[in-house]
């Protein structure tokens, strides 16, 4: 770092508090009135002044909410494990091997993430709907895939293309498998990757919206944002739920990404990304 | 089973022939083995279904005039160049692309030179400073019109106040709502192109800055002559990646407004989406889709190709 004054340090530091507070109001907000009494979102001002649960316990007894939470739990979860079980050969793959339409394979899945879901939506329903299919989770789960496995991949091969070659190699001599290998040098050493690519699908799929929105229309297979919108009564929705029901979508949410930051950052950098 | 029984075989020939090298047979089918499923998946669920959309895009299939498609050839895209609503929409997906570029980048560039410094609030922030961009859609456009809404939005109150809003939200007016939600498609983006200018400008070796002041440059001129070039192809890859994500936008606009008040926010997403759900025509929604695809590979190349002549 070049010289700088301590003064103007401190002066540019305080500028970026009131920078990122700005940024980040409108988040805070959501936050804030999810724990405000509703009249005092209404008419009690901009501080808050009492702190209250029953938002959050008033969603939480309703049945359509929660199998909503349980449904968007198990399309995650699953989302994570296929995306990680498809991703980590095929990145293994690209690394380690050279074979005929290698480059051309690696081309089409980083493809595979620069392809908006708007852009596949229309073909997708009309598919899904022909397999009749339609309000079903494995659908769902299906056109998740394509959210995070592309970055999964690519994230992964930057981890394994890091371990020298050697360590497998001496592994092998010793009469290792090349399966067993992978599964006994380099799946340990990038274990932290692994779970960061795993927590980084589950995150996309939670907060889906579009896939959902077209794909699933009965209650008892809605996720979370389709249930978020459902709390939208027009003749009596109370601010106060609808904002605790964005905070239990968006926290994990902020929480895992926050938590996996590191390895995260990179990858988004490296594969363009999904909004 | 089948990976098994290859990999037997694997640690055979290896076993056999004590060699480490990597031209033996089984491995040549191995890799297609480990990248197979993953190839599978991007080929179901990219490849297949724009092949689909175009043969699609071809039929005749109108849910309430005839219910099965049949071979139509071009009758969707006569349709499509007739409609005159669906070019205003493409019209305003154009403002809407350009416009969330424009704040992107109009927030990020001076946050980017904030953040880039070795203070632990620097670097506390610039983890922080995530948190729009990964916060889920569904979320934001709630929150943002719970901060908008005319009964309770402290956001509301402010803009009420300097004179922008009138007594009712600004997602009541057509031309408001648009602006307001091209502003906040643009701070949910900020953050990413904040990251990427943020390596970009670590990357920029002190010893130019230094040679530079030495010389005698001024701030300015070093901004100008060194940071502005050493970000530049940053600025567009990302530019152009944000774009692409803004040109293919549906959640905001919809979760906010529904495309209204009056079509103001249909941006061509939008319809789209109702060409299918609510006219029930997937067929001439296809023909949307395939159409957006062609206008913005035209574009991306007209953009990629104006920065290589600069």
């Amino acid at each position: 770092m070049r010289r700088t004054s301590p003064l103007r340090e401190a002066g540019l530091d305080a500028v970026t508090l009131v920078v990122l507070f700005l940024l980040l109001v409108p988040i805070l907000w959501v936050f804030v009135a999810s724990v405000r009494p509703e009249t005092d979102i209404t008419g009690g001002g901009l501080w808050p002044q009492r702190l209250t649960f029953v938002h959050y316990e008033a969603i939480l007894a309703k049945k359509p909410f929660l199998i909503a939470l349980k449904n968007s739990l198990i399309v995650g979860i699953v989302v994570a494990i296929i995306t990680t079980a498809l991703a980590l050969p095929a990145a293994y793959a690209l690394s380690r091997f050279r074979f005929h339409g290698r480059d051309f394979f690696g081309l089409l899945i980083l493809g595979t993430q620069m392809l908006p879901s708007l852009a596949v939506l229309v073909p997708l329903v009309v598919i899904v709907r022909q397999l009749g299919l339609t309000n079903t989770l494995t659908a769902l789960i299906f056109t998740h895939l394509a959210l995070g496995m592309p970055i999964a991949v690519w994230m992964l091969k930057g981890y394994i293309d890091a371990i020298p070659k050697e360590l497998e190699e001496a592994a092998m001599i010793d009469g290792c498998s090349r399966v067993g290998a992978l599964t006994r040098i380099v799946i340990p050493l990038i274990r932290p990757a692994i779970i960061a690519v795993g927590t980084f699908a589950f995150v996309l799929s939670w907060g889906e919206y579009l896939m959902a929105l077209a794909l699933i229309s009965k209650a008892d297979v809605k996720t979370l944002p389709l249930a978020l919108q459902g709390l939208f009564d027009p003749y009596s929705f109370s601010w106060g739920q609808v904002m605790a029901g964005g905070t239990i979508i968006a926290l994990p949410a902020i929480l895992l990404f926050l938590i996996f930051r590191k390895q995260l950052v990179g990858g988004l950098l490296a594969g363009g990304v999904k909004g | 089973m089948d990976m098994a029984a290859r990999q037997e075989t694997v640690t055979v020939a290896r076993a056999a022939s004590r060699s480490p090298g990597r031209s033996l047979l089984p491995d040549r089918w191995l890799p297609y083995g480990m990248i197979g499923p993953a190839v599978f998946v991007a080929f179901a669920i990219a490849i297949v279904p724009l092949c689909y959309a175009f043969w699609l895009s071809l039929q005749e299939w109108y849910m309430l005039r005839q219910p099965q498609p049949k071979w139509g050839g071009l009758i969707n895209y006569r349709a499509l160049l007739q409609d005159t609503q669906l070019w205003a929409s493409f019209g305003r997906t154009w403002i809407w692309t350009l416009g969330t570029v424009f704040v992107e980048l109009l927030l990020a560039m001076p946050i980017a030179l904030l953040l880039n410094r070795e203070t632990a609030i620097a670097r506390t922030a610039s983890a922080l400073i995530l948190l729009p961009w990964v916060t889920p859609f569904i979320v934001l456009g709630f929150g943002w019109r719970f901060l908008l809404d005319s009964d309770v939005g402290p956001i509301h109150s402010f803009l009420h106040l300097i004179g922008i809003a009138g007594d009712s939200s600004v997602l009541n007016d057509p031309v408001l709502a648009f602006a307001t939600i091209i502003f906040i498609s643009g701070w949910k983006g900020t953050p990413f192109l904040v990251i990427a200018l943020l390596a970009a400008l670590k990357s920029i070796p002190d010893e130019l800055y230094e040679a530079a002041e030495v010389d005698g440059a001024g701030a300015w001129s070093r901004f100008w002559h060194i940071t502005v070039p050493s970000i530049q192809n940053t600025v567009v890859t990302v530019g152009l990646v944000l774009g692409i994500l803004a040109f293919y936008s549906f959640d905001l606009p919809w979760i906010m407004t529904k495309g209204g008040p009056q079509d103001a926010t249909t941006i061509v997403g939008i319809a789209m989406y109702k060409a299918v759900f609510l006219d029930l025509r997937p067929a001439y929604a296809a023909a949307i889709s395939i159409v957006m695809l062609v206008l913005l590979f035209a574009a991306s190349m007209f953009a990629l190709r104006a920065r290589r002549i600069d």
